[in-house]
C-alpha cells in the first residue's frame, strides 16, 4: 500500500537537511518513528510525550480523537514533534510520501524554532523525555502503593489539573524562593529614601504576587504529605515545560511552514509528490472562516517580514519573539485587511455573536489587540496568591482586565482548590464591576 | 542526519486511561438515571421506546472567561464581506439563571445517551434483586437461549444489518461534509467502508425458570390524588420493569381497587382513573382468591405489593391487616407502599382521617414488618429510587 520504504525515508531526509542547512537552520537531531494511526492518536491524546504519565483526561481525548477520525471529522495531524534534544517526531504509516516529505520538512522548522527561540532556553530539552518517564513512574508507584491508590492520586490531579495554567507565564525566568525575595526587599527598604515601601511589611507571604497556585500551593500547605507535594509538583512541571509551546503557537507553526515550503522548493520533486504536496500545503496554511487558523496567520505575517525585511529579519524574529510581541511588533493595517480580520463577541441581550469591529479603517487595531487577548494562554485567566492569612486562608485574586470570569467553572475550580488547600480559601473576581466573593 | 525507526506497539498505551474514563462515565450515566426514573416521561412507555438521557460529562475545569461582551474573539473572513453587528452563528439559548444574575449555568459538557428501556433497566438493576426467591419444587429448570444483543463491527456475512450498516455509512457522510473533506455536489462516490459495517450480535442468555408471581394491587379511589397515582404509577412501573428484566417467567397480576376490587390488564392499571372510597381488604381478598384458583404458595414465589395513600377506611383496616399478616405467610414478600407525607401526629388537621391518626394502616402495618414484610412511604420522586434500592439492593439470590 505504501509508496515509499524506509529507504526512500532516508536518501530524502538528507536532502532535506542539507537544504535546511542551506538556510542557516540550527535545529536538534531528529528521530522520526514511524507508527500506525491508533498510536498516532495515543501520541496525540498524551500531548506527544511518550512517557506521560496516566490520567483519565487522556483516555477521553484518545476516544474523542478516534470517534472523531473515524467519523471523517478530523484528519490526523500530517506532523507532531516534541521539544526534546533529539527531538521526536512521528510518522504515520498511512501516509504517502509526499505527506512524509512534508512532515520531515516541517519538523526541521520546528525542531529549530524549539531550539533557537528564547522562550525555550529554560526547558532543558536534552532531558526532557527522562523527566516525563520518571513522573510517569512515579505517579504509577503512588496509584499502585496499597495506602494511597488511583482514587486518591487521581483526586489530587483532577485539582491539579483544574489551575494548571496558574502559573508564571514569562518562561525563563526562575521563580524566586522567599527567602530571596525577602533579602531583596530589605535590601530594597534601607536604600529607600522615596518612602515608597514605607508600609512595606517584610513578614507578610508571598510578599509579590505569586502567580504559581501549584508552587505555592505545594511550597506553603504544610497538610500535604510528601507524595501529594510530588504529583503537584511533577503538573506543575509539566505546565512549566508547556508554556513556551503555548506562547508561541502561531509563531512557532507560521515559521514551520515557511520552512518546508522553501525546502520543498528546492527538493526539485517528482510529479507525484508534489500534486500531494500542494494539495496538502495548501490544506494546512487554508484560513478558518470565523476562527484564526495559527498556521495561516503566522505563516503569512512571516511572509509578510521576508517581503519587506528579507529572511534574515525572519530569523531574528524567531528567536526573540514570542506570539504577543511578534503580533504587536508585525500584524499591520494591510495584513489586517488582506486577513479580513474581525472582532466579535456574545450580545447578552439577543443571545447572538455580533461582529464588533472589522478590518478596512480604525478598526485593525482594536482587532490586533483583541487578537492579543486571545492567543496561547491570554485566553485563560490570570489568578495569583495575595495573601496567606495568619489564620492560614488562602486569599486568591483574579487579575481582571475587562472580561469576567464565567461564574459556574470558576465556582468548580474554587471547589478544586478547596481541596488542595483545606485550611479554607478566599478568592475574589469583578463581575459586572462589581466585586464578586466565593 | 535523522533517524528513523519503526515502533513496534508492545501494549495499548490509553487502554487503562481509556477504562477509567468510561467508567466514570458509566458511573455518571447510573446517576441521571435516578433522575430520570421519576421524570413523567418514562412512564408507561413500552420497552424499545427510546429515551434520551442526558449525562453530565466528565469535563476538566479550569477558570475561563465568560460569554460577554468584554469578552471578544477574533476570526478571519478572507474573501467575504464581513460588517459591524453582523450576527454570526446561531443563536444561543439564554443560559438559565436567574433574572438579574451574571450566573451562567455550569459550562457543562452534556451529553445525551440514547437508550431502550430495556437496556435502561440493565443499567439500573444490576446490582437488584428479588429477595427471598426460593428454589420452588417444581418447574424449576436451567434454559440456555439465544437471544439478540446489540450489534458489532464484526460478525459473520450472514448477520450483516444492513440498516445498521447504511446509517453508519450516512453518519459517516454526514461527518464528512461537515469537516469539509466531502463535497455532496461534486460527482464523487462516497463508498461503504468496512468500519460501516455493522453486525447483529446474539449472545446465549442462561435464564433461571423459576416461578414467580407478582400482585401489583393499586389503590385508585377518590383520595389518590393525580400526583399520588403518578407516584404510585412510576413506583410500579418501575417494579414492572425490573422484573421483566431481570426474570423471564414472570406473572404479573394487575389489581386495581376502591371498595371493591378488579383484576385489570397493564394498560388499563397505568391509566385508568377513578374514583370513591378505599377498602384496602377488597384488593387483598382478590389477592388471595386468585391465589388460590391459580397460583398454588408450593410451586410459585408469590410477591404482593400494595399501594394506596392510606387512608383506608377505618373500619375496615382489621380487616386488612388480618389480610396482610395471611399474605404473609405464603407470600415471599409482601411490600406496603403508603403515597403521601408523613403525618404529623402532633397537628390536628381538619382532615376527618386525622382523628384516626396513629390508627392508619401505616401504624399497623407496624407489627408486620418483618424479613418479608416491608413497608415504603414515597413522598417525593426522589423517594421512589431510594425506596427501590432499599427493596431490591440486598443479597443476590436465586
Amino acid at each position: 500500500m505504501a509508496d515509499w520504504s524506509m529507504k526512500d525515508l532516508q536518501e530524502w531526509d538528507e536532502k532535506i537537511c542539507k537544504l535546511g542547512e542551506e538556510l542557516g537552520l540550527d535545529w536538534y537531531p531528529i528521530d522520526y518513528e514511524i507508527c500506525d494511526y491508533k498510536e498516532m492518536i495515543g501520541h496525540m491524546a498524551y500531548t506527544g510525550m511518550p512517557t506521560h504519565y496516566r490520567h483519565w483526561s487522556f483516555g477521553k481525548s484518545f476516544d474523542r480523537i478516534q470517534t472523531e477520525y473515524n467519523l471523517g471529522m478530523q484528519g490526523l495531524p500530517y506532523e507532531m514533534i516534541i521539544n526534546s534534544d533529539p527531538s521526536i517526531a512521528y510518522l504515520m504509516t498511512e501516509n504517502p510520501m509526499s505527506t512524509h516529505l512534508l512532515t520531515m520538512s516541517h519538523c526541521v522548522g520546528h525542531s529549530d524554532f524549539f531550539k533557537n527561540n528564547r522562550m525555550f532556553s529554560e526547558t532543558d530539552a536534552p532531558n526532557v523525555i527522562d523527566r516525563f518517564k520518571s513522573a510517569g513512574k512515579r505517579i504509577k508507584k503512588y496509584m499502585e502503593d496499597p495506602n494511597i491508590g488511583i482514587d486518591k492520586v487521581e483526586k489530587i490531579l483532577d485539582a491539579c489539573h483544574a489551575i494548571r495554567y496558574q502559573v508564571s507565564r514569562t518562561p525563563g525566568i526562575k521563580r524566586k524562593s522567599h527567602s530571596d525575595l525577602k533579602e531583596y526587599y530589605r535590601e530594597l527598604l534601607s536604600n529607600d529614601k522615596t518612602g515608597k515601601y514605607a508600609n512595606f511589611d517584610l513578614e507578610k507571604i508571598p510578599l509579590e504576587k505569586d502567580y504559581n497556585l501549584l508552587g505555592f500551593i505545594k511550597d506553603y500547605n504544610r497538610f500535604l504529605e510528601d507524595w501529594e507535594k510530588d504529583v503537584i509538583h511533577i503538573v506543575e512541571q509539566n505546565s512549566l515545560y508547556f508554556i513556551p509551546q503555548a506562547k508561541t503557537k502561531i509563531m512557532n507553526e507560521g515559521w514551520a511552514v515557511l520552512i518546508h515550503e522553501k525546502i520543498m522548493k528546492e527538493l526539485d520533486l517528482p510529479t507525484e509528490y508534489r500534486l500531494g504536496f500542494i494539495r496538502l500545503h495548501n490544506q494546512v496554511i487554508r484560513p478558518h472562516l470565523g476562527r484564526v487558523n495559527p498556521y495561516h496567520l503566522g505563516y503569512k505575517i512571516f511572509r509578510h517580514i521576508e517581503d519587506k525585511y528579507g529572511f534574515d529579519a525572519c530569523k531574528i524574529a524567531r528567536e526573540s519573539h514570542n506570539d504577543e510581541t511578534f503580533i504587536k511588533k508585525y500584524l499591520d493595517e494591510d495584513l489586517c485587511n488582506e486577513l479580513n480580520l474581525f472582532s466579535f463577541a456574545f450580545n447578552r441581550r439577543d443571545g447572538y455573536h455580533r461582529i464588533t469591529d472589522v478590518s478596512g479603517g480604525e478598526g485593525w487595531r482594536t482587532i490586533r489587540d483583541d487578537l492579543i487577548k486571545n492567543i496561547g494562554l491570554n485566553s485563560a485567566p490570570v489568578v495569583y496568591v495575595k495573601e496567606l492569612q495568619k489564620d492560614g486562608t488562602l486569599v486568591l485574586e483574579h487579575e481582571h482586565d475587562g472580561r469576567d470570569l464565567d461564574l459556574a467553572e470558576a465556582n468548580r475550580v474554587f471547589s478544586f482548590i478547596n481541596q488542595l488547600w483545606s485550611a479554607g480559601v478566599k478568592f475574589t473576581t469583578i463581575i459586572e464591576d462589581e466585586i464578586w466573593e466565593f | 542526519m535523522s533517524t528513523f525507526k519503526e515502533h513496534k506497539t508492545i501494549a495499548d498505551r490509553a487502554a487503562s486511561d481509556r477504562s477509567r474514563h468510561r467508567h466514570k462515565i458509566e458511573k455518571a450515566i447510573k446517576e441521571s438515571i435516578k433522575d430520570v426514573v421519576s421524570e413523567e416521561s418514562i412512564i408507561g412507555q413500552s420497552g424499545k421506546k427510546k429515551i434520551r438521557i442526558p449525562v453530565r460529562g466528565i469535563k476538566e475545569h479550569s477558570f475561563v472567561y465568560g460569554s460577554n461582551e468584554n469578552n471578544k474573539k477574533v476570526g478571519s473572513a478572507q474573501g467575504k464581506e464581513v460588517s459591524k453587528g453582523q450576527r454570526i452563528g446561531h443563536k444561543r439559548k439564554q443560559q438559565q439563571g436567574q433574572e438579574g444574575k451574571p450566573g451562567d449555568k455550569p459550562g457543562e459538557e452534556k451529553y445525551e445517551i440514547e437508550m431502550s428501556l430495556e437496556e435502561l433497566a440493565e443499567y439500573l438493576f444490576a446490582d437488584l434483586n428479588l429477595p427471598e426467591l426460593e428454589k420452588k419444587r417444581f418447574k424449576f429448570l436451567t434454559e440456555e437461549k439465544m437471544k439478540r444483543k446489540g450489534k458489532r463491527p464484526y460478525g459473520i456475512r450472514p448477520r450483516l444489518s444492513k440498516k445498521e450498516t447504511i446509517k453508519q455509512k450516512i453518519r459517516r457522510k454526514k461527518a464528512a461534509i461537515k469537516a469539509g473533506v466531502y463535497n455532496p455536489d461534486e460527482d464523487e462516490r462516497f463508498p461503504f467502508h468496512e468500519s460501516d459495517l455493522r453486525y447483529k450480535h446474539i449472545a446465549p442468555v442462561q435464564k433461571d425458570n423459576t416461578t414467580a408471581v407478582i400482585f401489583f394491587v393499586m389503590d385508585v379511589s377518590g383520595s389518590m390524588t393525580k400526583s399520588k397515582k403518578f407516584l404510585a404509577r412510576s413506583f410500579f412501573f418501575l417494579l414492572y420493569q425490573f422484573l421483566n428484566h431481570r426474570y423471564s417467567s414472570v406473572d404479573v397480576v394487575f389489581i386495581s381497587h376502591t371498595t371493591e376490587a378488579q383484576e385489570v390488564d397493564e394498560e388499563r392499571f397505568f391509566t385508568r382513573a377513578t374514583g370513591g372510597g378505599t377498602m384496602a381488604s377488597s384488593g387483598l381478598q382478590k389477592v388471595k382468591d386468585i391465589i388460590e384458583k391459580r397460583y398454588h404458595p408450593n410451586n410459585w414465589n408469590i410477591y404482593t405489593f400494595y399501594c394506596g395513600d392510606g387512608e383506608n377506611w377505618p373500619s375496615d383496616n382489621d380487616e386488612s391487616i388480618e389480610l396482610f399478616e395471611y399474605l404473609k405467610e405464603i407470600n415471599q414478600m409482601v411490600c406496603y407502599t403508603e403515597i403521601g407525607p408523613e403525618k404529623d401526629l402532633s397537628r390536628d388537621s381538619l382532615s376527618f382521617f386525622s382523628t384516626f391518626a396513629g390508627d392508619g394502616l401505616w401504624e399497623k402495618v407496624f407489627r408486620l414488618v418483618g424479613k418479608n414484610f416491608k413497608k415504603v412511604r414515597l413522598s417525593t420522586h426522589d423517594d421512589i429510587w431510594k425506596s427501590f434500592k432499599k427493596l431490591f439492593g440486598g443479597r443476590r439470590d436465586g
